[in-house]
């Protein structure tokens, strides 16, 4: 299907000299056009792609913006959990340094 | 960014067929490539710099700025995919170019850090991987732009579809070049962060 779009697609470019506007260079070459925009959603179409076309697309901002945020957060939430064993590391040496040091204050024998 | 987000959602755009209000994603999807590109060439550089001087801390940079590349590839994958799907109808179109060569040239970045992992020795860790990631960089161009330019595609900026840059109305740029700035100073500080959390933890495995 996308091949045969691809075809037509490149078959009128070459009979257009130039691009004009938009609408010229786009319209009818989307498999898009016919299957999902809102005014042709049909109405088989499941209930998350009828949502997504719905209100001249702008669900899809929406989802754009929510998947680059979760990336985000995953990416963070993963650099604080290595940050987060660093530093149990860190203390769990430091706590093992100063057991293992010699307490010599209270063991010395009095002098006088 | 606040206010790229704002006014990205907020001013009124061209009506544009089929892509209707979606076309505000150009404020979102088309930046994660800049700001990609911009992390590999970071990464590109510190790898060069890691050859001439054998600097541990230049391939430790190169390593954070490809990882944050690569993050940013993700995201322009996933948000191009969703695009896709309603104005191309299908999540995922195999002869479409653009699409296939970005997710290979994302394989490229995953292979580097699978190569970075089978070496235990820094020096020839670091050595081996900076020579594949100048490699690597050095092919994202044709695989992203130069490639796909060349074979028909409905991506804009392939032949037979006109570039974004010919055809974005000058209320889009306004709000475009903010963007991409925006998403690189994010990167870079999400490359420092990934930079000072690394050395860390590599701290503690010499305290251990």
């Amino acid at each position: 299907m996308a091949n045969n779009m691809i075809n037509d697609q490149s078959q009128e470019m070459g009979a257009q000299e130039q691009v004009d506007t938009l609408t010229a260079a786009y319209s009818q070459s989307w498999e898009g056009v016919t299957a999902t925009t809102a005014q042709n959603v049909a109405q088989t179409e499941s209930g998350f792609v009828q949502m997504m076309s719905s209100n001249d697309l702008w669900p899809v901002v929406l989802g754009v913006s929510l998947i680059i945020w979760f990336v985000f957060l995953f990416f963070l939430i993963r650099l604080e959990r290595r940050l987060h064993h660093a530093e149990l590391f860190n203390s769990k040496m430091s706590t093992d340094s100063s057991n293992s040091e010699p307490v010599t204050h209270s063991s010395e024998p009095k002098s006088s | 960014m606040t206010g790229v987000l704002v006014a990205g959602f907020s001013i009124a755009i061209p009506r544009i067929p089929i892509l209707e209000e979606s076309a505000r994603n150009l404020f979102l999807h088309v930046p994660m490539w800049f700001t990609m590109m911009t992390m590999f060439a970071i990464g590109f550089f510190f790898s060069i710099k890691f050859l001439m001087s054998e600097n541990l801390r230049d391939d430790e940079k190169a390593s954070a700025a490809t990882m944050v590349g690569i993050v940013f590839g993700i995201c322009g994958l996933l948000t191009g995919s969703l695009w896709a799907r309603f104005t191309w109808g299908a999540w995922w179109i195999l002869s479409e170019p653009k699409m296939n060569l970005a997710a290979m040239s994302m394989l490229l970045f995953v292979a580097y850090f699978l190569l970075r992992s089978a070496f235990e020795d820094p020096k020839v860790r670091a050595r081996i991987s900076a020579i594949y990631n100048v490699f690597a960089v050095t092919s994202v161009p044709f695989l992203l732009y130069v490639i796909p330019r060349q074979l028909p595609s409905l991506h804009p900026g392939a032949e037979g579809n006109p570039a974004f840059s010919e055809i974005t109305a000058p209320e889009l740029r306004y709000i475009f070049y903010p963007a991409v700035i925006g998403f690189i100073l994010i990167a870079m500080w999400l490359f420092t962060v990934t930079l000072r959390v690394r050395r860390v933890a590599q701290e503690s495995k010499h305290i251990g």
